[in-house]
């Protein structure tokens, strides 16, 4: 029976239901999604990496240190080759030399040929072999000055065999000119996310990165009438005297490569689903709208049912039996909606340069069972209120008109309001300044964050009204009559009002939250800029911030306008027992280039010394003259005294500063993060750039950029991710927009009658459209508000948690702060528009005698 | 003018003793009822009269189990109404009372068969098939059940809800104003109805309305003026009823 009245009571009602519906599917298609793209992924690169190296048996290779920062592998001498080619063992031995965004294809201006993102890989490749990882899809193997390419790259610079162009590489003076010899493909893969492969004979590799004599892999195919542990225990009796080298098979190989796909796949999920909670987050609160206001238009139905005998349990059942069917139904086509959305992302990528290889939709139990699971339980779960406030409908509800549920006390709602806004501020404290785990830090601030967006809507409730009266009076002083009736509207039923402004409210509060970082990111750069760099030019990686050979900065000191160069390489060191992040910098420069703002010492480091952040020191209870001991990436381990002690680790971004001088022989490859230059007196600072930029012409991948330019580009790159964050979080507003075309087509709905009476009365269409409108707004400006206000102390937070080597200032964006409750105000009036037509189109006479 | 009530029917079936029914407090209370009394027995039809806020619908509210005594007590057969808790009260209404109001009598999704049998459903009690067609017949809607309410007429409407209250057999059927929103022809059908429930199939309807003419269909008519009963009459007719109403200032 209850079943029965479920289903007519959702068949008269589907179109009530279509929005909010709509609202939980996309929340639930981009869960879906976010599964099957991540799933799909995983699968397409465990695939490739099992064609790749099907037939690498092992591969000789350096050990990995746990203070190696460089970015490739160790390099060792190739005559280890030798001695496991001659084993009877091995069949086939190749060497490998590779290297991450250091050799490009260079186009005719000069300028390097990459993607936008994803890496630009190069190394040695003998041709088409058991061992090899690439297909020839035209043209030959390169030999000598020949390079073959992906055919990705080949497609995007309409790069063809035959070709003459040149490529750059850190051993080189100036460009290599070479002669595209073959198109390539990674295993049958024709797009791997965009990346980019360069591919020449070993000795020309070797020429091209100044690595003479090295290689930093040795790929192996063995006698196929042994086992693989007979082969790797031969292996590692030949390469015995080097204990640096390590020999690992050919399985282990691959899982490693795919599990190196396999983080960046899981951080790309992680961030999607992120999202996709957050909108099912939101459309918690439609949801709950929703069947808050079905319940109060049929409260004369539960109420005649209450008075032939349904139990307020029955009644409640039925609300929640209806919820769990919306749910189903949702589950469902969410489910399928993930295949569009998965698509759509996998478009996006492509759009942005990352394309993803074809491959076949992966449906995980796993994914089906989350999305039902959260499609059911945001449903069933939003409706619970609902459906309890259902339980206290009088059977008199059926005699009166007017007869309303119970409403929850003031006094009652402050105290859980305030109770859950109080625990959910805690949480976010204990995530932002508390000392535990990333794992638990980050739920805790999730959770935090789920608490107070929860407690704030219960608490809005008693300041609905007030605070949209407020709203509306200029509104009203303005418009008159229609002004004055949308603001009454707004504010008549609060409960309605603020759960329809918390929807907005979550999207603004989570954009003005991550504008407040990057706002304060930015003037915390700004003021580093300002005080702590003297430096006239920047150089560096402008793409990926990718260490860069310290050739080009012996180039740019030898240049006669400039003046000093100052360059900051990434080292891990272990200082007295503990692994620490430290930074090598040209310390001769002192602080004419960048300033780390000695207040101590000196900053002579040499090869004995190292300089120390002042807040480090006190913790340590180090000061001038002690001894601390260090260990580097070649085991070099050494007494290095205090020599200096430093305020400010923003510019660098360590506590622990030592000579580059010095380290540079410490590291497996000498490399620079960035460098700064002065120029030299009496020339100006575009001719200096110019002589610059000529001298590392050969480094395509940096830039040379002088203030100005460099703000720019940090400034565009704050931007890129704000964007990023904005595309993401716009859903979220999407979700509220349509919850609030979605209270406001249902409050018409209810007020038929009455908008009956004020038509009949002589109301004109257009002053009954204007009077939906001025509702919609106030709502719209009312969630804006709180968004901001929200938004502005968890963004302070968050600023004030991180620390200071990182974000420094606290900036506040005022600016978008009015642009948001522009915006809200307008979202409320966009979504007024067809509520508002229905509104002023209903039958005059109809709409009296409606019930 | 107060004469002596006919003794239709059985044994009192439910009772109201000095109940009293105040709404709100200080300066805004209203005394709805006033410590009444009242006897309704088995197999009576009873009209519940009097003049605007006299307390008729409150009373009915009261003795119905959809609202509760101030002071006082309502007794449903042998059941005290004070001692329920609402879920008892809730499954007494259920089991043991029809109901049939003015207007908006009618889930409006389900068919009018469904809405009969919907607190047997409820109850998860088994249809009397007999006496399910037995009250198909009396009310003439064999060929509407079939119907949504927005496809019945309002008397039609009407039928179904009395249908409602008598498939369940309940001790006792309250009816607030049921002939309100229809026209006089439609409304004497119901009554007519009402009359016969009553006379041939033993059932107790207590009937709250203005209209002498209704009345004059029942077998008694209590008098109600600011919360108590003031007179009764047996066997009433309507010119008898009209002109004790006008007395009253009604």
């Amino acid at each position: 029976m209850i079943l029965k009245l479920v289903r007519r009571n959702i068949a008269a009602t589907k179109g009530r239901l279509l929005l909010m519906l709509l609202s939980i599917v996309l929340g639930v298609s981009f869960v879906s999604g976010s599964f099957l793209l991540a799933d799909s992924l995983r699968s397409i690169f465990s695939q490739i990496t099992e064609t790749a190296f099907a037939g690498v048996d092992a591969q000789v290779r350096g050990v990995e240190d746990e203070l190696a920062t460089s970015f490739e592998p160790l390099r060792f001498p190739d005559d280890v080759v030798d001695q496991v080619a001659s084993l009877p063992e091995i069949e086939l031995a190749e060497p490998s030399l590779t290297a991450v965004f250091q050799v490009f294809t260079v186009a005719e201006d000069g300028s390097n040929n990459r993607p936008q993102g994803p890496p630009v890989f190069a190394g040695s490749w003998a041709g088409e072999s058991e061992v090899s990882a690439f297909n020839l899809r035209e043209g030959t193997a390169p030999q000598g000055a020949e390079v073959a390419i992906d055919s990705t790259q080949a497609e995007t610079h309409e790069l063809a065999v035959g070709d003459q162009i040149r490529v750059s590489g850190p051993g080189l003076e100036d460009f290599l000119p070479v002669t595209v010899s073959g198109i390539v493909t990674f295993g049958e893969t024709e797009a791997l996310g965009g990346a980019y492969f360069n591919l020449f004979e070993l000795e020309t590799m070797q020429q091209l990165m100044g690595a003479e004599g090295l290689i930093d892999g040795i790929l192996l195919n063995g006698d196929d009438a042994l086992s693989n542990a007979q082969l790797l225990a031969a292996v590692e009796a030949a390469i015995g005297d080097h204990p640096d080298l390590e020999v690992v098979s050919g399985t282990t190989l691959a899982d490693e490569q795919s599990g190196d796909f396999n983080e960046i796949i899981d951080i790309l999920g992680y961030v999607l689903l992120g999202f996709a909670l957050v909108v099912l987050f939101v459309s918690i609160f439609i949801i709950y709208n929703t069947f808050a206001i079905l319940i109060s238009q049929r409260i004369r139905q539960f109420g005649l049912l209450r008075s032939i005998g349904m139990t307020g349990s029955q009644l409640s059942r039925i609300v929640l039996i209806e919820a769990l069917i919306i749910g189903v139904i949702a589950s469902i086509l969410g489910l399928v909606g993930g295949i569009g959305i998965s698509w759509l992302l996998k478009q996006l990528f492509a759009a942005g340069g990352g394309e993803f290889p074809d491959g076949p939709l992966i449906f995980k139990p796993r994914t089906i069972l989350i999305v039902f699971g959260l499609g059911i339980g945001v449903t069933v779960g939003s409706a619970l209120l609902p459906a309890f406030a259902s339980q206290r409908i009088p059977a008199l509800a059926a005699l009166r008109d007017g007869a309303a549920a119970r409403q929850s006390s003031r006094s009652r709602r402050i105290l859980i309001g305030g109770l859950v806004t109080a625990a959910g501020a805690a949480l976010l404290l204990l995530g932002l300044f508390g000392s535990v785990d990333t794992t638990p830090r980050l739920a805790s601030l999730g959770f935090g964050a789920i608490l107070l967006f929860i407690g704030v809507a219960a608490l809005s409730v008693l300041f609905a009204s007030a605070v949209t009266r407020a709203i509306g009076r200029p509104i009203e002083a303005v418009t008159g009559l229609t002004g004055r009736l949308g603001r009454d509207n707004a504010s008549r039923n609060p409960q309605r009002t603020a759960a329809t402004a918390t929807a907005l409210m979550i999207g603004l509060a989570l954009i003005t939250g991550v504008l407040v970082l990057t706002e304060s990111l930015r003037s915390s750069f700004d003021k580093i800029l300002d005080e702590a760099v003297a430096a006239d030019l920047f150089v560096y990686d402008d793409n990926q911030q990718f260490p860069f050979a310290s050739t080009a900065l012996d180039r740019l000191g030898a240049l006669p306008e400039i003046a000093d160069v100052a360059g900051v390489s990434d080292l891990r060191v272990e200082i007295d027992g503990g692994v620490e992040s430290a930074s090598g910098f040209d310390v001769v420069t002192e602080n004419r280039v960048l300033d780390p703002k000695l207040t101590e010492g000196t900053y002579a480091a040499g090869s004995d010394g190292v300089l120390v952040f002042r807040d480090t020191a006190e913790e340590r209870g180090l000061t001038l003259g002690d001894q601390v001991t260090v260990r580097f990436e070649d085991d070099f381990t050494g007494e290095f005294s205090i020599v200096g002690i430093f305020d400010d680790n923003a510019l660098f971004g360590t506590d622990w500063i030592f000579d580059r001088a010095f380290t540079a022989q410490r590291q497996n490859q000498d490399a620079v993060l960035f460098a700064g230059a002065t120029i030299a007196d009496g020339i100006d600072i575009a001719q200096g750039q110019a002589a610059a930029e000529t001298a590392v012409a050969s480094f395509p991948q940096l830039a040379i950029e002088n203030n100005a330019e460099f703000k720019e580009t940090q400034e565009g790159q704050i931007n890129s991710i704000l964007y990023l964050v904005f595309g993401l979080l716009a859903l979220c507003i999407i979700v509220a927009f349509i919850g609030i075309v979605n209270t406001m087509a249902l409050s018409i709905l209810e007020r038929t009658r009455e908008i009956g009476l004020l038509r009949a009365v002589g109301t004109s269409r257009r002053q009954l459209r204007s009077m939906v409108r001025w509702e919609a707004m106030i709502v719209g400006v009312f969630g804006a508000l709180l968004g901001v206000v929200l938004g502005l102390v968890i963004g302070i937070a968050a600023v004030t948690a991180i620390p200071d080597s990182f974000i420094s200032e606290v900036s506040i964006p005022w600016v978008w702060a009015i642009i948001f409750m522009i915006i809200g105000g307008l979202l409320g009036m966009l979504a007024a528009f067809f509520p508002a037509n229905r509104a002023a189109n209903m039958n005059v006479l109809d709409a009296i005698s409606a019930t | 003018m107060m004469t002596e009530a006919t003794q239709v029917g059985g044994a009192v079936i439910a009772a109201a003793r000095t109940v009293t029914k105040i709404y709100g407090s200080g300066e805004t209370e209203v005394r709805a009822l006033n410590g009444l009394n009242a006897d309704f027995r088995r197999g009576q039809f009873t009209a519940v009269m009097g003049p605007s806020g006299s307390g008729k619908s409150t009373l009915m509210h009261v003795m119905a189990g959809l609202d509760r005594a101030t002071s006082g007590e309502v007794i449903i057969g042998e059941t005290l109404l004070s001692t329920l808790n609402e879920k008892q009260l809730t499954l007494l209404r259920r089991d043991r009372i029809g109901f049939v109001f003015q207007a908006y009598n009618l889930v409006p999704t389900l068919s009018a068969e469904e809405n009969m049998v919907l607190p047997l459903q409820l109850a998860g009690r088994k249809r009397d098939q007999a006496w399910f067609d037995q009250v198909v017949g009396a009310v003439g809607l064999g060929d509407r059940l079939t119907h949504r309410p927005n496809e019945l007429s309002g008397g039609q409407q009407q039928r179904v809800a009395v249908a409602r209250a008598l498939v369940g057999q309940p001790d006792i059927i309250f009816a607030d104003e049921p002939t309100g929103n229809l026209d006089s022809r439609t409304g004497h059908e119901i009554l007519d109805f009402l009359q016969t429930a009553v006379r041939q199939l033993d059932q107790t309807i207590v009937m709250v309305t203005h209209d002498p003419i209704s009345a004059s269909y029942t077998d008694r008519a209590i008098f109600l003026t600011d919360g108590e009963i003031t007179s009764e009459m047996g066997s009433p007719n309507a010119d008898e009823i009209y002109n004790h109403m006008r007395s009253l200032g009604a």
